[in-house]
């Protein structure tokens, strides 16, 4: 493992120690510790499904970790469960539980950790693994009125590229509806988005008019079996993939499967490759997160500010065009480091550009927060309290919003960004508001790390060349322009993807969404779904 | 209070000043490869071998590329010892491979054309230039073209995205509620080939295994003034990009 | 014409017995036709009676036999009883038709027995006494036969199954008014010669401001029952609710009229009592307007929302008598005439479209079993006639032109708003005021039927309902009847209004036709009193083209004022519908050639690419009037209970349940303090009967001692 991209620092062998006796004392001979590998600081084996529950309750409530995601892996005799959780000074903890591939039922964590709910209804779609005392599994990404039951395409024995049959819609499908209220309905919104441009997602809203009291969405319109595909790719082309599910995010889900990749031939990246992932990792998240304001004025009808905004983010576009070949940064991650080096040149009119947007959006901050009419429509709207947040585990700026304070970057730093001084903004309101304030903060502390990044900026190669030759999985890491986002991958000694699998912060984060939208008031819906800026395109895959 | 009416009066006009005059501003596209003759046949065959999706074919010397189905990877352009040519501009529009010529929408169209964007499958980028073609930098609302709620007033079709099957549905129910007069655009490489996502039991490859297409924008994702140079096609304000020379005695996928 | 009058009323009782006697003889299996035939035929009676005294500008009298000690019964029909007579004619018509084909189609078991149709026709005699009874006598005997019959026909239920609760409630509020009613007369008696309206009539001016104040409480009490004025209307939703579906036409189109018939006879015609009294007729009727009006709009119940909507019409009627009554005590006739004619023309146009409403719910619960607007939907399709019937009857009620209803809601405000010419500024106040709230119920009551027409008959069908064969058997000719009617009293106001207004002269002292510009309604173009320019303008706008027409009336109604503010107001609902048919035959006209040479394509509804609209995703009643529920929170207070289901967590919510309780504004500011007060009494009187003798003693004791106090002087 690259020395330089190990979360272990400061206090973390006292935390670990006591983990560890902690864990001896509660769950005795139930497990077994191991050794970090694949990214991970310590694996806990099971003897039994039986102790999962328990186990993942003793992590999340009792020792405050996060939740990262449960990755599902069909070995060739056995089921391999990987249960991720982030533990603060300490790192990755893998819980691993492996049962006979004959097994069709595992016990459900949802009760104690609410947060797995989707990641446990994913497998059970896909996997065809059924979670006891889950509440509600079935429909979720194969969608019941097109999908037949039985149907699990993750399985090895499922062929991504069998011929499909001729589906028909089934009319009579019913969607489930939770108010029953007298006299009340669903609206449905999507998923042909109803007003301009959007991503495809459904929503029923449902209501008895004027207040609309919950709003679930139905998510996976855009699944396009991403991890399915990935499955015997070779790792150039399974990036290409991994870079281009979610191109507002491109170069975090790039990086973090560079950093899989890395993390499995154990290569080091040169040092001037990981400060320009940075550089390019801080550009992306300032670009997103100007799109993201632009989404949040346009909710507003403040058009005035929103075309203000726009331009902020199409000036970063063409400035990232300008430096990298690329509007999208498309292309440039690479196993290993980058695909190319930039000029001092570049770097400066890079520099000009990004100085210019900064203030640019400072500017537009100070204006936003003087126009109470705009203020009105974002406060108190949306609100996510702190505790619900920590109970679905709301991730990146979302999460920060409603006093979650983690953040990849300084919780277990990659790519050299323990280097850098900067701040991970956040707030305690958990409102519409609070989460544009985090968004404008952040994008000032993109500003800084690029600053950082460009003044501390040695010569040096920029890729590493390596071939995978051995078999091996690891985790990478990131904190996407969304937040937290994993990917887990497996290759076989030929460099050939075996398991690929990608946690993304909006999958995470959609799942928390039905905590805001309940009981508003219609019009502020766009408002909620804006200052969300979820992509379904991320949570999809 | 707030003087945001006088806030923007204070920026002035941004507007691109295309399609009256080119846009040169750095950033606008981030080009892309075309075809190239090589000084050998072993040179033309690695760029060839190098490309993740196909596009581009060896032919003797000469590399061609197929844009619909390049993916923007730029191995071509930095894993190669020697390059491919790249060019800069926008104006990709094209006309489907099946197709030999796509007739625009009727004049009474040309200076107002409400398009229904469906995502049907989209990695959004494509979607997040079409929603830079509404900033006052393009401002697309200037040249007469308009976003719609509804299939039914709509007059331009434009999906983005591969075509995944829980879209397929609702992308066909879209194209129906259309009047007739319809016109099907297909934006980025996705759309028109299925990118990088390919053929699977998820995705369909491209639109036109969906839909007729009439007009397709290659790129990943073409930059705004690519799509903008679209909609001026399907409006009849602007002609397709000339037909690029293509290997001998097959004249049809490199159009 | 007397004796025309005199024959033909004499013929409705003998027709009523007919009925009674034929249902006897034919057998349960006629009774229907029995009920249709008969009740048509002494329904045309009344209106020939009522027609007879109108035409002949005089009233019809006729002593009968004395009664010792209460004097002569005496029958008198004069002008303002012919309306209500005329107009309950017309509703007995259509409902006894409507009767009739509804029973029959009701399968054998649920034929009527001979009970209904004794109860039937004796409530259709007691209507008519009531209505020319000439003395007070009369008067309340019949009143009374009406308040029980009533009841019993409510409770009328071969089959046994329905709550009896709403007939109790009635007839107690019923036996209440009675006694307030009776207490009036005779407090009008006291100096009077005989019993008789013409004695009370002459002794009532010698009576004390503080009597005629007493005595328009109690009868405004005592007749606000049955006219379902706020406060003590709150029988008035639950009977109608209770009451099977042949009946509650009744309910609405005829006995809600005789409280304001009361109401109009006795402070408008035996009695002038002040203005202040005008002014709490004026402010109840407006806040029963409204108050009715937002439940209506709130309810999802059809009839209870129909109910509702009635006691609405009830406040513009009696805020129109109000109005009346202050302008009249303020010495402005022509005023005071406009709103009582408004009043009267309301009372009538309301009682066609809202029977002509009951009927249509009773159709379309006899075709759906269900009265709930959250799961029709979509009966269009079923019962097309139905519903273009219907459509008539929302439109008149909304006030929309060409439909009656227009004309006299905006008579109405018109007659509110001549409170200008009045000098007290407090007055005027309160006329703008409550102005101001008929006019937010007028917008109301739009919302309300939109909501009404919308969630039953277009969309999709939301319930699980099946279209029921039995009703599409049922005649829509009784309902097709009364929606002519509409229409009718809505494009020829200038043929109603004269006859109102003379029916009204000898109340207000001046007619409405005289400032009703005359050449429009009596076509003469030299008229001495308006100046030649004047009446030259007004005919180059074609205010005479019904010159032409028989009887030759101008189609415009128009007011006019004084030499600064000539025209007051002008209106031509005649010219409108004129003028919507041509723009509509304009407008069908381009748009087929237009598009003549386009084929015209359908396809299915767009609903944003889900694979099918279903019922569960539109609009439903409650949904579509919750915008009033919110904005109106302050008075409908209600009271929400949250049932929760969840499975593990929050997060994994099965079921949200809001049942939302709401307690009707009365109920909660009226009813709930005076049965915790009487309760609170009752439990306090009986804390003293504890049974130990000692504390009887002293409460012997302490009352002879109290005895003793008063009478210490001797």
């Amino acid at each position: 493992m690259a020395a330089s991209s190990s979360p272990i620092a400061g206090d973390s062998t006292v935390v670990m120690i006591d983990l560890i006796a902690a864990l001896e004392e509660r769950f005795g001979s139930e497990i077994a510790k191991g050794l970090a590998n694949s990214g991970f600081v310590i694996t806990i084996s099971l003897s039994r499904p039986q102790v999962l529950p328990a186990l993942c309750k003793f992590l999340f409530w009792e020792r405050g970790c996060q939740f990262g995601g449960i990755i599902a892996e069909e070995q060739s005799t056995l089921w391999e469960m990987h249960y991720a959780f982030l533990m603060a000074d300490l790192g990755w903890i893998n819980v691993e539980l492996s049962v006979p591939l004959e097994t069709t039922t595992l016990p459900s964590i949802v009760k104690d950790v609410h947060a797995a709910d989707w990641h446990e209804r994913e497998i059970e779609d896909l996997f065809g693994i059924r979670f006891e005392n889950h509440p509600r599994l079935g429909d979720f990404v194969l969608h019941d009125q097109i999908w037949h039951e039985g149907i699990d395409p993750m399985r090895k024995g499922f062929s991504a590229s069998r011929p499909q049959l001729e589906r028909k819609e089934d009319l009579e499908w019913q969607p489930l509806l939770v108010v029953e209220d007298p006299g009340s309905f669903a609206m449905p919104v999507g998923p042909v988005y109803e007003g301009g441009i959007g991503e495809s997602l459904h929503f029923l809203l449902e209501t008895v008019g004027e207040d609309v009291i919950r709003a679930v969405p139905r998510l996976f319109y855009n699944y396009r079996a991403v991890e399915k595909v990935a499955e015997g790719r070779t790792l150039g082309n399974a990036l290409l993939l991994a870079e281009r599910f979610a191109a507002t995010s491109a170069f975090a889900h790039s990086l973090a499967f560079c950093l899989a990749v890395e993390k499995i031939a154990a290569v080091d990246v040169p040092p001037r490759a990981m400060a320009l992932r940075v550089l390019l990792a801080e550009l992306e998240r300032l670009r997103h997160h100007a799109g993201a304001i632009t989404a949040i004025c346009d909710s507003t009808a403040l058009s005035v500010s929103s075309a203000q905004a726009s331009i902020i983010e199409e000036n970063l576009l063409r400035a990232s065009c300008a430096f990298t070949g690329h509007r999208y940064l498309f292309g440039l991650n690479t196993p290993g480091g980058l695909s190319c080096d930039f000029g001092s040149v570049q770097c400066k009119a890079l520099l000009v550009a990004v100085d210019k947007a900064e203030s640019d959006l400072r500017i537009l901050e100070k204006r936003l927060r003087l126009s109470s009419s705009f203020l009105d429509r974002l406060e108190d709207v949306g609100v996510v309290t702190g505790e619900s947040a920590r109970d679905l585990n709301l991730v990146g700026p979302i999460g920060r919003a409603s006093a979650q304070h983690c953040d990849l970057r300084k919780a277990c730093p990659y790519s050299g960004y323990g280097r850098y001084a900067f701040e991970a903004p956040s707030e305690t309101e958990g409102d519409g508001y609070a989460r544009l304030r985090v968004l404008f903060s952040e994008a000032a502390q993109s500003a800084i790390l690029i600053h950082q990044v460009l003044e501390s900026l040695k010569e040096g190669p920029v890729r590493a060349f390596f071939e995978v030759s051995h078999a091996g999985a690891a985790l990478g890491w990131v904190e996407a322009p969304r937040g937290a986002a994993l990917h887990w991958l497996r290759v076989n000694e030929n460099g050939v993807v075996e398991r690929y699998r990608a946690i993304t912060p909006s999958f995470n984060n959609w799942l928390g969404f039905h905590v805001a939208a309940e009981d508003f008031a219609f019009q502020d819906f766009p408002i909620i779904l804006a200052t969300f800026g979820l992509s379904a395109t991320e949570c999809d895959r | 209070m707030s003087f945001w009416f006088w806030h923007g009066l204070r920026k002035g006009v941004q507007s691109t000043r295309y399609p009256a005059r080119a846009e040169n501003t750095p950033g606008v596209s981030p080009g892309r490869p075309v075809n190239t003759d090589f000084s050998s046949a072993e040179e033309a065959r690695r760029a060839a071998a190098i490309c993740p999706t196909d596009a581009i074919i060896a032919h003797g010397k000469s590399t061609y590329i197929n844009h619909g189905k390049c993916v923007h990877c730029q191995l071509c352009l930095r894993s190669l010892p020697s390059p491919m040519n790249w060019e800069p501009g926008y104006e990709w529009t094209r006309l489907p491979s099946n197709r030999a010529e796509s007739l625009p929408l009727p004049s009474a169209f040309a200076k107002s054309m409400h398009i229904m964007v469906v995502d049907a499958g989209d990695c959004g980028a494509c979607l997040r230039e079409l929603k830079q073609l509404n900033n006052p930098l393009y401002n697309m609302h200037r040249l007469g073209f308009f976003l719609t709620a509804t299939p039914r007033a709509a007059d331009l079709l434009l999906v983005v995205g591969p075509v995944s099957e829980n879209m397929r549905g609702p992308l066909l129910k879209t194209w129906e509620a259309m009047p007739t007069s319809r016109k099907v655009m297909a934006v980025g490489a996705c759309a028109i080939s299925g990118g990088v996502f390919g053929k699977s039991f998820m995705c369909a490859c491209g639109v036109s295994s969906v839909l007729p297409v009439d007009f397709e924008v290659p790129g990943n994702p073409p930059p705004p003034l690519a799509i903008l140079h679209g909609l001026l096609v399907v409006a009849g304000r602007k002609s397709v990009g000339p037909v690029q020379e293509s290997p001998k005695g097959d004249t049809a996928p490199w159009r | 014409m007397a004796i025309i009058a005199g024959l033909s009323l004499g013929a409705i009782f003998v027709v009523c017995a007919g009925g009674v006697l034929f249902s006897a003889v034919l057998g349960r299996k006629h009774i229907p036709a029995v009920l249709a035939i008969a009740g048509a035929f002494s329904a045309i009676l009344m209106a020939l009676t009522s027609a007879a005294v109108l035409l002949a500008h005089q009233a019809f009298e006729v002593g009968l036999w004395i009664l010792d000690g209460f004097g002569r019964f005496t029958i008198h029909l004069d002008p303002l009883s012919s309306i209500f007579l005329f107009a309950s004619g017309v509703v007995y018509f259509s409902i006894s038709l409507f009767v009739g084909s509804f029973l029959r189609n009701q399968g054998d078991d649920a034929h009527p027995t001979l009970h209904f149709s004794i109860l039937y026709f004796a409530l259709m005699a007691a209507v008519v006494l009531i209505l020319v009874a000439g003395d007070t006598v009369l008067f309340l005997i019949s009143w009374e036969c009406m308040s029980i019959l009533c009841f019993l026909l409510i409770n009328y239920d071969p089959r046994g199954q329905s709550d009896k609760s709403a007939g109790y409630i009635m007839l107690a509020m019923s036996e209440a008014g009675f006694l307030a009613v009776a207490v009036a007369f005779l407090l009008l008696a006291r100096s009077a010669a005989d019993l008789s309206f013409a004695s009370l009539r002459s002794a009532s001016g010698s009576l004390s401001p503080q009597a005629l104040w007493l005595t328009f409480l109690l009868g405004f009490f005592g007749f606000g029952v049955k006219a379902g004025l706020v406060p003590v209307n709150f029988w008035l939703p639950r009977s109608y609710t209770a009451a099977p579906p042949v009946f509650v036409p009744v309910f609405a189109g005829i006995t809600l009229n005789l409280g304001f018939y009361g109401i109009l006879r006795l402070n408008a015609d035996l009695m002038h009592a002040g203005f202040g009294t005008g002014l709490l007729a004026l402010i109840t009727g407006s806040v029963t307007a409204l108050v009715g009006i937002l439940y209506a709009t709130t309810d999802g119940d059809m009839k209870t929302m129909l109910a509702h909507s009635s006691i609405e019409n009830a406040g513009i009627i009696v805020a129109a008598v109000g109005a009346f009554l202050v302008f009249r005590a303020l010495d402005q006739p022509v005023a005071a005439a406009l709103a009582v004619s408004a009043a009267l023309y309301h009372m009538a146009n309301h009682s066609v479209y809202k029977t002509l409403l009951f009927e249509g719910a009773g159709h379309v619960e006899a075709a759906t079993d269900t009265r709930d607007m959250d799961r029709l939907g979509g009966l269009a399709r079923v019962l097309p006639g139905l519903s273009a019937i219907f459509l008539v009857g929302c439109l008149a009620i909304s006030a929309v032109p060409p439909f009656n209803g227009f004309v006299s809601e905006w008579m109405t405000l018109q007659a509110l708003l001549r409170s200008a010419i009045l000098a007290s500024t407090s007055v005027r106040i309160v006329f703008a005021l409550c102005g101001a709230a008929l006019a937010l119920t007028a917008a109301l009551a739009v919302t309300c039927f939109v909501k009404v027409y919308a969630m039953n008959f277009l969309g999709i069908r939301r319930g699980t309902w099946e279209p029921q064969a039995r009703t599409q058997a049922m005649s829509k000719f009784p309902l097709a009847i009364l929606a002519v009617v509409c229409l009718l009293l809505g494009i020829l106001p200038t043929y109603v209004l004269p006859i109102l207004s003379e029916s009204v002269e000898p109340l207000a002292g001046a007619s409405v036709t005289t400032a009703l510009v005359q050449p429009f309604f009596t076509a003469t173009p030299q008229n001495a009193q308006l100046p030649a320019a004047f009446l030259q303008d007004f005919h180059n706008l074609g205010a005479q083209t019904g010159k032409g027409f028989v009887p030759g009336r101008g189609l415009v109604v128009l007011l006019r004022g004084l030499e600064a503010n000539p025209v007051v107001f002008a209106m031509s609902p005649s010219y409108s519908v004129v003028a919507l048919a041509l723009l509509l035959v304009v407008t069908w006209f381009v748009v087929t050639r237009l598009t003549k040479r386009r084929t015209l394509a359908r396809r299915p509804l767009w609903a944003g690419g889900i694979p099918r609209l279903l019922p569960l995703m539109t609009y439903t009643g409650t949904g579509f009037s919750n915008p009033v529920r919110v904005v109106f929170q302050a008075i409908f207070r209600p009271n929400i209970t949250e049932d929760t289901r969840q499975t593990v967590a929050v997060h994994f919510r099965t079921a949200i349940h809001r049942q939302r309780e709401e307690t009707h504004v009365v109920d909660r500011l009226l009813l709930k303090p005076i049965g915790a007060a009487v309760q609170w009494l009752a439990a306090f009187l009986a804390g003293m009967h504890h049974g130990r003798l000692n504390a009887y003693i002293a409460y012997v004791l302490a009352f002879l001692l109290l005895v003793l106090f008063f009478y210490r002087g001797g």
